[in-house]
């Protein structure tokens, strides 16, 4: 007869990732993208109500000018900012540019990222008449 | 040379006794320059030699001694005493059943290593006689970083995935090792290992937490070729799609 007896440890599916630090950062991660969905919905419906015509859109406009969806949109602009900074430090793990012998450095592709994100930012900016 | 006393905590499990693991302390008179396994070794050698754990080179070559140390997966070998404090906790690897003490139960691994057929799939086999498949230092370099690999399994202990799924994920390790021969230029198994690497239990099953690569003490970085391998597979499916075939 075997003397076998392995030991299972079980692992908590509710609460793992209050184990590490990483794991909190990482759903962190994870939560912060429901905010870009929920954004990305306010966004969306703004195209439908300026589909509908001026009143809607004017409708619209006042909504977002709410004090209260002002504090919700500074607060989900807070989650923007985590999802864009961890996911741009992940890209070069998934992106790697070889040239020759040796690869681009992580460092000039996560750069040129921030640097697109400007650009385009201040597209959007200048389109908007703001800057 | 200075000595020093650690209070060195280690998860213990004989399954002839324990219901369940407990830990005991042992305080070994440590010398500066030592490592976590120099420590074990010395509890095994002058205080308690029931004590069971795995290790062989001592150098970080040959990834027998995983443990957890202080929480977080190490190569008993590579951590050294003087960045600990006084108290230093052992325990087994997370997310493998425990056979004893710090021993662990990694046949789940053995097996999953050789679902991803770890080995050159040659286009046409040659003869010893034939010579070398020949390749320049441009394409051994595409793929270099993850053949370094040594199986300790530091990156099946901090992968949360390989836990929750109850080792039904293929894991960092064998994945990464998938990825490095469908990255070699003398390699055309690409198709013989899909059904492992694009399944539901391979790259798709990652959500890129990222903790293996953290950990993982020869700078393979699994995440990352996971990352990559899941490109492949999307391009591999659409390409099957419209009917081209993949490598």
């Amino acid at each position: 007869m075997s003397a076998r007896k392995p030991y299972v440890r079980k692992m908590s599916k509710t609460s793992w990732f209050l184990t590490h630090a990483r794991f909190k950062s990482y759903m962190l991660h994870e939560v912060s993208s429901v905010f870009v969905a929920l954004y990305m919905w306010l966004l969306i419906d703004g195209l439908f109500r300026l589909a509908k015509g001026p009143e809607a859109w004017e409708a619209w406009l006042s909504f977002i000018k709410h004090p209260l969806v002002v504090i919700l949109s500074l607060i989900a602009f807070a989650f923007f900012i985590i999802h864009t900074t961890s996911w741009f430090k992940a890209v070069p793990q998934a992106m790697r540019i070889q040239t020759g012998e040796h690869f681009v450095d992580g460092k000039l592709i996560v750069g040129g990222h921030y640097v697109a994100l400007g650009i385009f930012s201040l597209f959007v900016l200048i389109l908007a008449g703001v800057a | 040379m200075s000595k020093r006393n650690i209070q060195l905590e280690v998860l213990r499990y004989r399954p002839e006794q324990d219901r369940e693991p407990v830990f005991q302390t042992y305080t070994v008179p440590c010398e500066e320059e030592w490592v976590v396994l120099d420590a074990l070794n010395y509890v095994k050698d002058e205080i308690d030699r029931t004590l069971s754990y795995r290790w062989s080179c001592h150098m970080f070559v040959c990834g027998s001694c995983g443990f957890k140390i202080n929480g977080e997966p190490k190569l008993g070998c590579k951590a050294f005493l003087r960045d600990y404090g006084d108290k230093i906790r052992v325990e087994p690897l997370d997310n493998f059943p425990i056979e004893r003490d710090l021993v662990v139960v990694i046949d789940d691994f053995v097996d999953k290593l050789q679902s991803v057929k770890p080995y050159i799939i040659p286009k046409e086999e040659k003869s010893v006689a034939a010579g070398e498949y020949i390749q320049t230092p441009a394409q051994l370099k595409t793929f270099k970083q993850y053949s370094m690999c040594i199986n300790c399994l530091l990156c099946y202990s901090a992968c949360p995935q390989y836990g929750l799924t109850n080792q039904e994920f293929i894991g960092p390790a064998a994945l990464a090792l998938a990825h490095r021969y469908n990255m070699d230029s003398r390699d055309v198994g690409r198709s013989a290992r899909e059904h492992v690497l694009a399944s539901h239990e391979g790259v798709w099953e990652c959500s890129f937490v990222g903790a293996c690569s953290i950990v993982c003490p020869k700078d393979v970085d699994p995440a990352g070729a996971i990352q990559q391998a899941k490109f492949t597979s999307a391009i591999d499916y659409l390409t099957s799609m419209v009917g081209i075939g993949g490598k």
